[in-house]
């Protein structure tokens, strides 16, 4: 059993590694730089709830 | 110096730059042309049947709207090396780079199943069957790639490109009105009815396959594969440009065609175009059919090497076509994965392949506003950039051009998941 887990472990491994690896943006965090990320965290907070949403109405 | 002199000097200086713009150009050319993929060629005919040459104009504003968003990729990755998957996790932290590779990974695959779809469908026109098109499709593609260089890869692509460029003769033989081509391509016009929702879905369509999310993935990454130097940025540009201009091309002499010859009939995908003209010019017929195959097939290749290379990239597998498959057995391995998942997908009974195309639509929008940002970003970013950084034109045009992007492409997911909204 646990040569078949192994492989999936060190792909976890790797995840974690380029998890910590690019933690911080390493891109100058200007006022504009700021504004278009908020932005665009919003953007796609609201499409991702749009799109469950037409998920759920569709199931319905 | 006298005349003569200053003729030879002249020309051996153009025949220098002209072999230099021969060993630079590739990228460029491949991945816009590669836009043109079987999805493309659908729209292209579909407009073209659905309002005949009414909307040239457009197309022709989309060819500099695709170099100046794609010659972006060529600065930034002949400065920094980097392909575009790991300048977004460098650059933006793992959030946006898992996003952008999830986002990126499931809107290639999703689109490669939609270019399968389009090789099988030119080819069934020939009475060959799915099956053998997909397996067909799986042995070209992987022989191709397993050269182990850059430079074969690239020189037989860019043969196969060539095969893009099949709707040229065809435009010809169809006599289409010069002066209603010249009058529809200078001034912009919207066709009888205004601005309906059909016609905002097509222009929607043609924005969509003009500028998509994986191409600036794969022009950078193929940039920094070809070991492009910041001094060969102006040939890079000048292989955007040509590319951008083919691409154009091909757009417009398809609509053309299919304007000529289809007008006013519902047209739901290229190869029921190429089935329809066959009766009354099996000429054209066979072209369309021809060309939208070589134009899937050119998709897939691209779409399916963009998602090796941000893998690559972002694991640290060696993800260069230079590798030979034991020195890169992850990248290679990728790409098999990729092109096997979705040519078993249209081999599938009753798959719903056309619940997957919309679904292609509505995913990319997700990415493309994303992925023009982190370019926008990044062209600004000095410590990256160094001096070329995006001038003041090119921020304003390329500001512009991501703004009406993402209100466009907002309106257009939101009208696809809620036809009753808008």
């Amino acid at each position: 059993m646990i040569r078949f887990i192994r492989p999936f472990r060190g792909f976890w491994r790797t995840i974690k590694f380029i998890h910590r690896k690019y933690k911080k943006p390493k891109i100058e965090m200007t006022p504009f730089v700021k504004a278009s990320l908020l932005a665009l965290r919003l953007y796609v907070l609201v499409l991702i709830g749009l799109m469950v949403l037409k998920f759920i109405l569709t199931v319905k | 110096m006298n005349l003569l002199e200053k003729i030879f000097y002249r020309l051996r200086k153009y025949s220098k730059a002209l072999r230099m713009f021969a060993l630079v150009a590739g990228p460029g050319i491949i991945v816009m042309v590669a836009d043109n993929d079987a999805g493309g060629i659908t729209t292209y005919t579909t407009t073209g049947a659905q309002y005949g040459n009414h909307l040239l104009w457009f197309l022709i504003l989309l060819g500099p709207v695709a170099y100046l968003v794609q010659e972006m990729t060529v600065r930034l990755g002949a400065v920094t090396k980097r392909g575009h998957a790991e300048a977004i996790f460098d650059s933006f932290g793992s959030f946006w780079g898992w996003f952008s590779l999830f986002d990126l990974v499931l809107t290639d695959w999703l689109t490669m199943i939609t270019e399968f779809i389009g090789m099988t469908a030119a080819m069934s026109i020939f009475g060959i069957p799915a099956w053998m098109t997909v397996i067909a499709c799986w042995i070209l593609m992987g022989s191709m790639i397993m050269t182990g260089s850059y430079w074969t890869w690239e020189k037989i692509v860019l043969v196969i490109s060539i095969g893009n460029l099949i709707y040229i003769p065809a435009a010809f033989v169809v006599h289409p009105s010069v002066p209603d081509i010249i009058k529809n391509s200078v001034i912009p016009n919207l066709p009888p009815g205004g601005l309906t929702n059909d016609l905002f879905f097509l222009l929607m369509a043609n924005i969509g396959t003009t500028i998509a999310p994986w191409m600036l993935f794969f022009q950078q990454s193929s940039v920094v594969d070809k070991g492009l130097q910041e001094k060969d940025i102006k040939f890079g540009q000048w292989d955007t440009a040509i590319g951008s201009f083919l691409t154009v091309i091909v757009a417009v002499l398809l609509i053309i065609v299919c304007g000529k010859l289809l007008f006013g009939q519902p047209i739901d995908s290229a190869a029921q175009a190429a089935r329809m003209i066959m009766p009354m010019n099996s000429y054209v017929g066979t072209i369309i059919a021809i060309g939208l195959f070589d134009a899937g097939f050119l998709g897939a290749i691209c779409i399916s090497l963009a998602s090796s290379w941000a893998f690559g990239e972002v694991f640290g597998w060696a993800h260069s076509l230079n590798h030979k498959i034991k020195e890169a057995p992850w990248f290679y391995a990728y790409y098999f994965f990729d092109l096997c998942l979705a040519g078993t997908v249209v081999l599938i009974p009753k798959a719903p392949l056309v619940l997957i195309t919309l679904f292609v639509q509505v995913i990319a929008t997700t990415l493309l506003p994303p992925a023009l940002v982190f370019l926008i970003l990044l062209l600004n970013d000095k410590k990256t950039m160094g001096a070329l950084v995006n001038t003041r034109l090119q921020n304003f045009l390329n500001i512009s051009i991501v703004v009406v992007i993402v209100v466009l492409s907002t309106m257009y997911g939101l009208s696809t998941l809620f036809p009753n909204l808008l």
